[in-house]
């Protein structure tokens, strides 16, 4: 993914820093994301997209609009590619998404959607969609071993509490530990109605936290885990994903309810873990250091795979 | 031996084109007459540089919509944001009709309101003035002015609270 500096971006766009502070401030786009020095750096292709747009525009809102089409385009080939079944396809879309974007944003932005888009035609018994899922849990994982692991003394234990890998929470949660990850955070996922052994386990992983994610389990069976966990960990915080709960204003008795969007639940997952209240801080706005380190090329299917 | 000539009669090929000044499309400031070097206007932003004949450009207080040939909303003035009571992002794209209905609609009809906007867009060039509506609302009634602007060939309609 090419990205350019403040003053690039501005160049490119023919218009000020200032101006394009402005456009951020108001209308959410273009969406910077931030270095380790929180500078904005911004992707190539959102540039590009607008500044094709500004020639036709009439207003900056009719021109974010139409460059936002333009970007949300691979969703349909990608959607295009795992109805067909056509794995090189998908892949292809993904890497296409990747030039544009951050990993965060090409997943939340195009895997996620695409997936619900065939979930919603096909439906959740269908071979499109088992065969769609197959594919994504595959890229997400492969991206997951590029991710660095373990940069910063974070680690969160993910109960996972989801169906099986058919169920649509499972995407999301899949998509929430690839971005912990990528945020500096070593993962470890378990199932929810796995007691034994747990303690053995945790005797070599200090979670700083916990996460539930779904709402297959029921709570009965994700107490028991939770409650083993602590015996064995401490007092830890718990968050719950996806678990069907209605999200209250502010953080309640102790459990902590993540919002949906995966970037979103990550920036809230590792304030809970660091200790510190969460700034709102747009969506999907990854560390590019670490942003960086998934080219789309490092991302091609081997031919033997 | 004398071959006939075309010859320009008066009055013909007298283009009666009214100059078109710039403005910016989200404050409505002029701006000057040297081609800026960005489309983007330096004073506030937020609009891009847009013309129109300079009888129908807004003045300097005066509100203002752009919409396509297709009715669709795409632009919305900072002071027609405020009058209107509408972001300009929530009706970029959306129907003209959604945000302004023609004030006597027995009288001209949402079939001539949209038909003159539609002569507009093909850039006949004249100005039009009718009367409208917010729409949802009754009681309130604005005198506008509506007619052609650029680039791209879109159409103006000013409106004029205290008209
Ligand atoms: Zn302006």
């Amino acid at each position: 993914m090419r990205t350019l500096k403040t003053s690039e971006a501005a160049s490119e766009l023919n218009v000020s820093p200032n101006t394009l502070r402005a456009w951020e401030r108001r209308f959410g786009y273009p969406r910077p994301m931030r270095t380790e020095g929180r500078h904005r750096l911004y992707t190539h292709g959102e540039i590009a997209s607008l500044r094709d747009a500004l020639k036709e525009g009439l207003s900056i809102s009719s021109a974010i609009s139409r460059a936002r089409e333009n970007l949300r385009a691979d969703t349909p080939v990608l959607v295009g590619a795992l109805s067909a079944c056509e794995l090189d396809r998908a892949d292809a879309a993904m890497e296409a998404a990747l030039a544009l974007r951050s990993v965060e944003r090409a997943v939340e932005e195009i895997l996620l959607p695409s997936l619900h888009e065939i979930a919603d035609r096909s439906g959740e018994a269908s071979a499109p969609w088992a065969f769609a899922v197959q594919w994504a849990s595959d890229w997400l994982n492969r991206a997951r071993r590029l991710a660095p692991s373990g940069v910063r003394p974070l680690t969160v234990l993910v109960g996972d509490a989801t169906r099986d890998e058919q169920d649509p929470d499972a995407l999301d949660t899949w998509a929430l530990e690839l971005f912990a990850q990528r945020a500096g955070a070593e993962v470890l996922t378990l199932p929810v109605t796995g007691l034994v052994g747990l303690g053995d386990v945790l005797a070599n992983f200090h979670p700083r936290a916990i996460v539930i994610a779904g709402s297959h389990a029921g709570d009965d069976d994700v107490a028991r885990w939770a409650y083993a966990v602590r015996a064995a960990s401490g007092p830890l915080p718990v968050a719950l994903y996806r678990r069907g709960s209605r999200r209250p204003a502010g953080r309640t008795t102790g459990t902590l309810v993540l919002p949906h969007s995966p970037s979103a639940a990550q920036h809230e997952l590792m304030a809970l873990v660091e200790g510190r209240p969460a700034a709102p801080v747009p969506a999907s706005e990854p560390s590019v250091e670490r942003s960086a380190s998934i080219a789309p090329v490092q991302l091609r299917r081997s031919a033997s795979a | 031996m004398t071959r006939p000539q075309l010859q320009v009669l008066p009055g013909y090929g007298e283009t009666d084109v009214e100059p078109y000044v710039d403005f910016c499309g989200h404050c409505g400031k002029r701006q000057e007459a040297a081609a800026p070097a960005s489309r983007v206007c330096g004073n506030c932003h937020l609009g891009l540089i847009v013309s129109a004949p300079g009888s129908l450009a807004p003045g300097a207080k005066e509100p203002f919509l752009i919409v396509d040939g297709r009715l669709q909303v795409c632009a919305v003035s900072r002071r027609a944001e405020r009058l209107l009571g509408i972001a300009e992002a929530d009706v970029v794209d959306r129907q003209l009709t959604d945000v302004l209905l023609p004030a006597d609609a027995e009288a001209v009809g949402v079939e001539g309101f949209v038909s003159t906007i539609v002569h507009a867009a093909r850039g006949d060039g004249i100005v039009r003035d009718l009367v409208v509506r917010p729409a949802g609302e009754w009681g309130i009634r604005w005198f506008t002015r509506i007619g052609p602007c650029a680039t791209p060939s879109a159409v103006l309609i000013v409106l004029a609270p205290n008209g």
